[in-house]
C-alpha cells in the first residue's frame, strides 16, 4: 500500500476515533438541553472502577411496580412510565414491555417478579455518579450523616429524561450537590 | 554471548584455533550488527515510554477534577486523542522508522481509550465494561494495520482476551458467549501470518506464538454454557490442536522455546488426563447432544481431524507419537465410556502412563534431558495422584515408587553415557 493511501486511511479511521466520542457528548448534551428534569430518592455507596475512577453507585428508591402482568423475564429491557408526585419525587404509572410514546418513559431491566405480592422490580440504568477520587468515599460518609441529623428523603438525583434515554446531572443532599455539601 | 566470543578471539587465535584473518572478520561481522542494534533498543524503549505515558494519563484523567467545568473536562477528554493522532500521522507521512510507529501506535492506543473512559465519566455513562472495552477495539484494531505495528496487536489480544473474560466469565452476565471474541481474533490472524511469513525467527513471532494458545485457553471456558461436563472434552481438544499444531514441521523445527504451541499443547493434555484419571471424574449426571458445547467439541475435533489428516498426507507422521492420537481416544471414551467408571479410571490411567512413556522416548530420540524428565515427571505424577485414591496396600505404594525413583537415575545414566561416548566419537 501507498503512504498515501495508508494516511487517507489513517485519516477515516481518526475521525472515527474522534466521532465516537463526540457522538456521546451530542447525544447527552441533547438529552440535557431539551431533555425534562426528574428526581429520584437514592442511598449512595462507594464502589471504584479501573477506567474511569471512582464513582458512587446510586441505589434508587424507585425500583418497583405494583403490576398483575406476569409477564417479566430477567434482564429484559421494560419501559417504565413517570411522573411527579405530590413532593416532586419522580413516581411510577405504569410498567410495558412496548415503547409508551407518550409521556415520560425511561428505559429500565428487569430483576425479578414476585407472583406472590405481584411486584415488578427493575433496576434503572444511570446508577453512578463519578466523582474526585478523594469525595467519593466522604459521599457515602456525608450521606449517612445527613440522613440522621435532616428530614428523610433528603439525597435525591437530578436525572434528564427524553424518549427514554436518561442522563444523570448531579446528585443533590439537601437540595445541595453532594460535591459541594462534602466540602462544607 | 556475543561480547564473550569477542573477548574469547584473541585467545583463540594464540592457540591457533581460528587465524587473524577470520578473528578480524568476525569482530567485524559483530560491529557491523551491533550497529542494528540502537535501533531496536529505541523501539523497545520508545513502546514501553508511551506505554507508560499511555497508562499515566489514564489515570490521571480517572481522578475526575471536580473543579473544572463540564467544557475544560470535555476538552481535555479530546486533548491527549488529538496528540496522540498527530504524532501518528506525522510518522506515517514522513516514513518515520519502526520505533517511532511502535511507540505512537502504542500512545494512540492508550489515548482513545482514556477519551472513551472521560466522556462517560463527565456525563456519568453507566460502565459496561465489555462494551467499553469492545469499542476500544474496534477503534484501534485497524492501527495494527495501518502502522505495522506488534504492539498495537499485542495490546489488542490483551483487550480482547479482556472481554472475552468480562462477558463471559463474569457473574452479571450467566449465559452470554463473547463469539466476538472469535470476530476479533480472526481480525488479527493476517497479521500473524505475516510474521509468521516473513519474520519466522524473530523473537517478536514467538512472543505470538505463546500468546495465542494463552488467549484460547483463557477464553475457551467461557464458551461452556450448560453442560460443564464437557468443558473437560473441549479444553483436552483444544490442547491436542495446539499439540498438532506445534507438531508441523513449520513450528517443530524451530527452538522448543518459541514453540508456545507444543509446549502449552503437551502440558494442557498431561494436565487434563490425569484430572480425569480420578475415579468420580467419569461419572456424570447428565448428557445431551443438542447443546452449545457439543458443537464447539466436534469443530475443535474435526479441526484436529483434518489437520492430522493433512500431516499424514504431507508425510510428516514419520513415527507415531501417541500425543498426537490421544483426543480421538478421549472422544471415543466421552460418547461410551460415561457413566462405567472402571472403564473410564482404568483406560484413562493407562493412556497417562502411555504418554509419559512417549515422551521419554521423545527425549531420547532427540538427545534432549528436559524432556526425558518431563516424560518421568508424568509418571511420577501419576503415581502421585493414585496415591490417594486408591486402596493399594501400602508396600506396593511404596514398591512403585521406588521404581519411579530408580526411573528418574537410570534414564539419565543411560543418556548421559550415550552422549559421551557421542561426544568421543566426533572427537576420534
Amino acid at each position: 500500500m501507498q503512504r498515501k493511501h495508508i494516511f487517507i486511511l489513517f485519516i477515516i479511521l481518526a475521525i472515527a476515533q474522534i466521532a465516537v466520542p463526540a457522538q456521546m457528548i451530542f447525544n447527552r448534551e441533547a438529552i440535557l438541553k431539551s431533555g425534562t428534569a426528574f428526581k429520584f430518592k437514592t442511598e449512595p455507596v462507594d464502589p471504584s472502577d479501573p477506567f474511569k475512577g471512582k464513582y458512587i453507585s446510586l441505589n434508587y428508591e424507585l425500583d418497583n411496580f405494583k403490576t398483575k402482568d406476569t409477564i417479566w423475564m430477567r434482564n429484559q429491557e421494560v419501559y417504565i412510565s413517570i411522573t411527579n408526585d405530590s413532593l416532586g419525587f419522580a413516581k411510577v404509572i405504569s410498567a410495558s414491555l412496548e415503547n409508551p410514546k407518550k409521556g415520560d418513559f425511561l428505559k429500565a431491566k428487569v430483576n425479578s417478579y414476585s407472583e406472590y405480592d405481584s411486584i415488578l422490580r427493575f433496576s434503572l440504568s444511570f446508577n453512578e455518579f463519578y466523582m474526585e477520587e478523594t469525595k467519593a468515599y466522604s459521599a457515602e460518609l456525608a450521606y449517612r450523616e445527613a440522613q440522621r441529623d435532616s428530614l428523610p428523603d433528603n439525597t435525591f438525583a437530578l436525572v434528564y429524561i427524553k424518549n427514554g434515554d436518561a442522563v444523570l446531572d448531579n446528585v443533590f443532599i439537601n437540595e445541595i450537590p453532594i460535591a459541594t455539601f462534602i466540602e462544607k | 554471548m556475543n561480547s564473550k566470543l569477542i573477548k574469547d578471539l584473541p585467545d583463540l587465535v594464540t592457540n591457533d584455533v581460528i587465524s587473524q584473518d577470520v578473528a578480524s572478520k568476525i569482530e567485524q561481522y559483530y560491529l557491523a550488527k551491533q550497529q542494528q542494534a540502537p535501533n531496536r533498543l529505541f523501539a523497545v524503549f520508545g513502546v514501553l515510554g508511551s506505554l507508560l505515558v499511555g497508562l499515566g494519563i489514564i489515570l490521571i484523567l480517572a481522578h475526575n477534577w471536580d473543579n473544572f467545568p463540564r467544557g475544560a473536562k470535555t476538552i481535555l477528554a479530546f486533548l491527549p486523542l488529538v496528540i496522540g493522532q498527530c504524532i501518528v500521522a506525522f510518522s506515517i507521512l514522513k516514513k518515520k522508522s519502526v520505533a517511532w510507529k511502535e511507540a505512537s501506535g502504542t500512545f494512540l492506543f492508550f489515548t482513545i481509550g482514556s477519551s472513551i473512559a472521560l466522556v462517560s465519566q463527565i456525563y456519568n455513562i453507566p460502565g459496561n465494561l465489555s462494551t467499553y472495552i469492545l469499542t476500544w477495539i474496534i477503534l484501534s484494531l485497524p492501527l495494527i494495520y495501518l502502522l505495522k505495528s506488534n504492539t498495537v496487536a499485542i495490546l489488542n489480544m490483551i483487550c480482547i482476551t479482556y472481554y472475552a473474560c468480562e462477558l463471559g466469565y463474569s457473574f452479571m452476565s450467566i449465559g452470554h458467549t463473547p463469539w466476538l471474541y472469535l470476530v476479533m481474533m480472526a481480525l488479527i490472524v493476517p497479521h500473524y501470518y505475516k510474521l509468521l511469513k516473513h519474520h519466522k525467527e524473530a523473537n517478536i513471532t514467538s512472543i505470538f506464538n505463546w500468546l495465542i494458545p494463552i488467549s484460547l485457553t483463557i477464553v475457551l471456558g467461557a464458551f461452556v454454557d450448560q453442560l460443564t461436563e464437557l468443558g473437560f472434552l473441549m479444553y483436552l481438544l483444544l490442547f491436542s490442536l495446539f499439540y498438532n499444531v506445534g507438531k508441523t514441521p513449520f513450528f517443530d523445527e524451530q527452538k522448543l522455546r518459541r514453540n508456545g504451541y507444543l509446549i502449552f499443547g503437551s502440558l494442557g493434555i498431561v494436565i487434563m488426563v490425569l484430572t480425569m484419571s480420578f475415579d468420580d471424574f467419569w461419572y456424570m449426571e447428565r448428557f445431551f447432544f443438542n447443546s452449545q458445547e457439543t458443537y464447539v467439541s466436534t469443530i475443535l475435533f474435526a479441526a484436529n481431524l483434518g489437520l492430522l489428516i493433512y500431516s499424514y498426507s504431507k508425510g510428516w507422521l514419520k513415527t507415531f507419537n501417541f500425543f498426537q492420537f490421544v483426543f480421538i481416544l478421549f472422544s471415543v471414551m466421552y460418547l461410551f465410556g460415561l457413566n462405567i467408571p472402571i472403564v473410564g479410571t482404568i483406560v484413562v490411567n493407562f493412556i497417562v502412563l502411555a504418554l509419559g512413556v512417549t515422551t521419554i522416548k521423545i527425549g531420547i530420540d532427540k538427545f534432549h534431558f528436559g524432556v526425558l524428565n518431563y516424560g518421568l515427571l508424568i509418571i511420577t505424577a501419576l503415581v502421585t495422584c493414585r496415591f490417594f485414591d486408591t486402596n493399594m496396600s501400602f508396600v506396593i505404594r511404596g514398591l512403585l515408587f521406588v521404581c519411579v525413583g530408580l526411573g528418574f537415575f537410570l534414564t539419565n545414566y543411560v543418556m548421559l553415557k550415550k552422549q559421551k561416548s557421542r561426544v568421543e566419537s566426533l572427537k576420534h
